[in-house]
């Protein structure tokens, strides 16, 4: 009886033991890794610091205006240019999205702009702006939809995924 | 207990006999006594062990159950766990988030000559890391008698590299960090520079030292960096074009008071800031640190006029349809005050603006009053120092008698020497409808307008922009204009006191332009020093010939980015909107 007694609690002592030993061990490999990440957190941060500050040096006006120079040739804006506003400007009809045409052809024959449309084209439901499509051809891309034609708007690109579904 | 018992005398007894036990003997006597005090002091040591051993089993369950998440600190990782590292001084940004000032790490190598054991191969070996150390003054100070010598200052990573290659004992290397400008000489005056233990010696940096040190995130200033940048260029232009001294200017919100651009040239590059200038080496340092928008005080001239004609408006003592005679000159002492773009007839105050006439501005102020002048002029806080978030701030100087001769020259903006950030601020008052705010250099939350002071009423205020831009349409700034951005303003040419006296040919040109003037939004200030005339101006070095064109070549770099919308400027509403009743029908006599 007492043996078994004395058994018990000595099993119950290694266990003990060794868990505790194990769970030590796991706390150290997690303090590693906290120090270590730590110490690449400020690393990167310290990283970021420089390369936000050379970024800023890439940046500046004068390096700017001589990439501009070399590469693009920009010009600031005239005032002739600024007579109207961005919602004065006529936006391309939508694509009358003819069903035998690629879609580059589509875009190259779109009517010329008629009148001033709202800044989003909505969905091409309703081709008012362009007399020349007579035929009111409402999302045909569902008809086709090994060609997928070009999404005009992110509602337009909706439908496509709804239709290919 | 075994009770004692009277010994067997049997010497035949065997020793492992053992005699049968019987009733317990009651000690008696002396030994009962010995008995009782054993038991007593059993008892207590075993109720102060118990209680020992109480208090330790409760420490346990308490440590346990109750302090487990408390006691983390207590204990010693293996490896230090590294601290976040202190909070280093704040950066600064322009008002579109661009970084004009930040803090990198840089360390410095240091030595202790004590434990350096061979100091000329420890030299020879730094000499050639660090090409820009004299190997003389090396060996000086690896032998000298200190513990602690900086061999460099602020190293670069790959120096910081090679030197801790080089594996000389007794060098070590101290965590410092350095400030740097991206956008160098761009912002040098007003971001300013800090020393080399990152403390504010100029500028922001140092008018708002504290703050940078105590805050973690960035700074955001009024300034624009690209409208700067295109400040500072048609500046710089304008002292190529007329080879002049120096040049200042600002663009100011009117609304607000907030500084979108501040420049002044000469100037420095704040990462290094004692460094000649590597393009322009003649011109000495002191000249390019001053910053003159608000360190210089400068005897503005006819700029100036627009504050007596609001002064005189204002009050009363004069009206838009009131007439001076400025045929003849006047002289008074020994100072004899005449017209530079002289009528010889009787002007009306829109024409005195116009042709900035200097007889009608001194008729127009003598007929106020010298005390109302001065009123006036402190009012719109001309006669104390600017403030700003910039310790630069000079102090305005006038006469501390006002005299008459000195009321009428202050009419035409001599006598009177203040800062271009302190005129500039009292101009914007005359053109926002008559509010004076404060100028800053913090971006201001979108749509919030500070408080500000009345200084003059917002008729008068609608009429200085009629008027200023009745100099611009007809005036001396016709060359301001810039079409579509109805600017109005005025030109300004002084003469610069050399010593006791007016110096002839030395000019202090300027100009203030406000655009669009019709609903007045932006404030131009542009000043240069000592223009000389070249051949496209004809031989003329004043305001409406310098300054006036850049003035109208920087409106129409910045008016797009500033999302001014440039409007018919013939249209009917805008022309009915600035038109000067006096003059309705009138000729204008163009100039």
């Amino acid at each position: 009886m007492i043996k078994l007694g004395t058994l018990f609690w000595l099993a119950l002592v290694s266990t003990t033991g060794f868990a505790m030993y194990g769970v030590k061990y796991q706390v150290q490999a997690l303090e590693d890794e906290l120090a270590r990440t730590k110490r690449a957190t400020i690393a990167e941060e310290h990283e970021i610091r420089v390369l936000d500050a050379e970024w800023a040096y890439l940046t500046r006006p004068e390096t700017l205006e001589e990439m501009n120079r070399r590469f693009q040739s920009l010009t600031p804006i005239e005032t002739k240019q600024l007579h109207m506003s961005a919602a004065d400007i006529p936006l391309r009809a939508p694509a009358p999205s003819p069903p035998v045409e690629t879609p580059t052809d589509a875009a190259a024959e779109a009517p010329p702009p008629v009148s001033m449309l709202p800044v989003t084209p909505a969905v091409p439901e309703k081709p008012v702006a362009a007399p020349l499509a007579a035929k009111p051809a409402p999302v045909k891309v569902v008809a086709k939809p090994s060609v997928p034609h070009r999404a005009k708007s992110l509602d337009d690109l909706i439908a496509q995924i709804v239709a290919s579904r | 207990m075994i009770a004692t018992q009277p010994f067997d005398d049997n010497p035949c007894r065997p020793r492992h006999f053992k005699p049968p036990p019987c009733a317990p003997i009651v000690p008696e006597g002396p030994a009962r006594k010995a008995l009782e005090a054993c038991r007593t002091r059993l008892f207590v040591t075993s109720v102060v062990f118990a209680c020992v051993f109480a208090v330790v089993a409760f420490r346990i369950v308490e440590v346990v159950m109750f302090e487990g998440s408390g006691t983390a600190q207590s204990h010693m990782p293996r490896f230090r766990i590294p601290a976040p590292p202190a909070p280093a001084r704040a950066d600064i940004v322009d008002r579109n988030g661009k970084l004009l000032a930040t803090t990198l790490d840089s360390p410095s190598v240091y030595a202790n000559p004590k434990q350096i054991l061979d100091p000329a191969d420890a030299t020879r070996k730094l000499v050639k890391v660090f090409p820009s150390l004299r190997s003389a003054d090396v060996y000086a100070k690896l032998t000298s008698e200190k513990s602690f010598v900086y061999v460099k200052r602020h190293l670069t990573p790959r120096e910081q590299y090679e030197a801790n290659q080089l594996g000389i004992p007794g060098l070590q290397f101290q965590h410092e960090e350095r400030r740097v400008y991206p956008d160098a000489t761009l912002t040098a005056h007003v971001v300013g520079y800090t020393g080399i233990d990152n403390s504010g010696f100029a500028g922001i940096e140092r008018g708002l030292d504290d703050t940078l040190k105590d805050r973690r995130e960035p700074l955001q200033l009024s300034l624009d960096l690209g409208i700067q940048y295109v400040l500072r260029e048609e500046l710089q232009r304008v002292i190529d074009d007329f080879t002049a001294k120096g040049a200042a200017g600002l663009i100011m919100d009117v609304n607000t008071g907030e500084v979108l651009s501040m420049v002044s040239l000469p100037d420095f590059d704040p990462n290094h800031p004692g460094a000649p200038d590597p393009d322009h080496p003649t011109i000495n340092l002191a000249d390019r640190m001053f910053n003159r928008n608000t360190l210089g005080v400068y005897e503005l001239g006819s700029i100036f006029k627009i504050f007596t004609v609001a002064m005189a408006l204002d009050s009363g003592t004069s009206t838009i349809a009131s007439t001076y005679d400025a045929s003849h000159p006047i002289n008074i002492g020994r100072f004899t005050i005449s017209d530079y773009h002289g009528k010889h007839r009787v002007l009306s105050v829109p024409e005195i603006l116009m042709y900035s006439s200097n007889i009608g501005a001194a008729k127009m102020a003598v007929a106020a009053g010298g005390q109302r002048q001065r009123e006036f002029l402190a009012r719109i806080g001309l006669l104390k120092p600017p403030k700003i978030e910039m310790s630069e701030a000079a102090a305005p100087h006038f006469p501390a008698k006002w005299r008459e001769v000195n009321v009428m020259t202050i009419a035409f903006g001599h006598g009177i020497s203040v800062t271009p950030l302190s005129f500039a601020s009292a101009a914007a008052a005359l053109v926002n409808g008559g509010v004076l705010r404060q100028a800053t250099l913090v971006k201001q939350p979108p749509g919030y307008v500070p408080q500000g002071q009345h200084v003059i009423s917002a008729k008068t205020s609608e009429q200085m922009c009629k008027l200023m831009r009745l100099v611009v349409e007809h005036g001396t700034g016709t060359q301001a204009a810039a079409p579509g951005y109805v600017v109005g303003g005025k030109t300004g040419t002084a003469d610069k006191v050399s010593g006791r006296h007016y110096a002839d040919r030395k000019l202090l040109s300027s100009f203030v332009g406000i655009f669009p003037i019709n609903d007045p939004k932006y404030l131009l200030l542009t000043m240069v020093d000592e223009p000389h005339p070249n051949k496209q101006t004809h031989g003329y070095a004043t305001a409406g010939w310098t300054v006036a064109p850049a003035t109208s070549r920087i409106i129409q770099r910045i008016a797009p980015l500033l999302g001014v919308q440039p409007v018919d400027e013939s249209a009917p509403e805008i022309q009915r909107a600035l038109m000067v009743e006096s003059l309705q029908g009138k000729r204008l006599e163009a100039y």
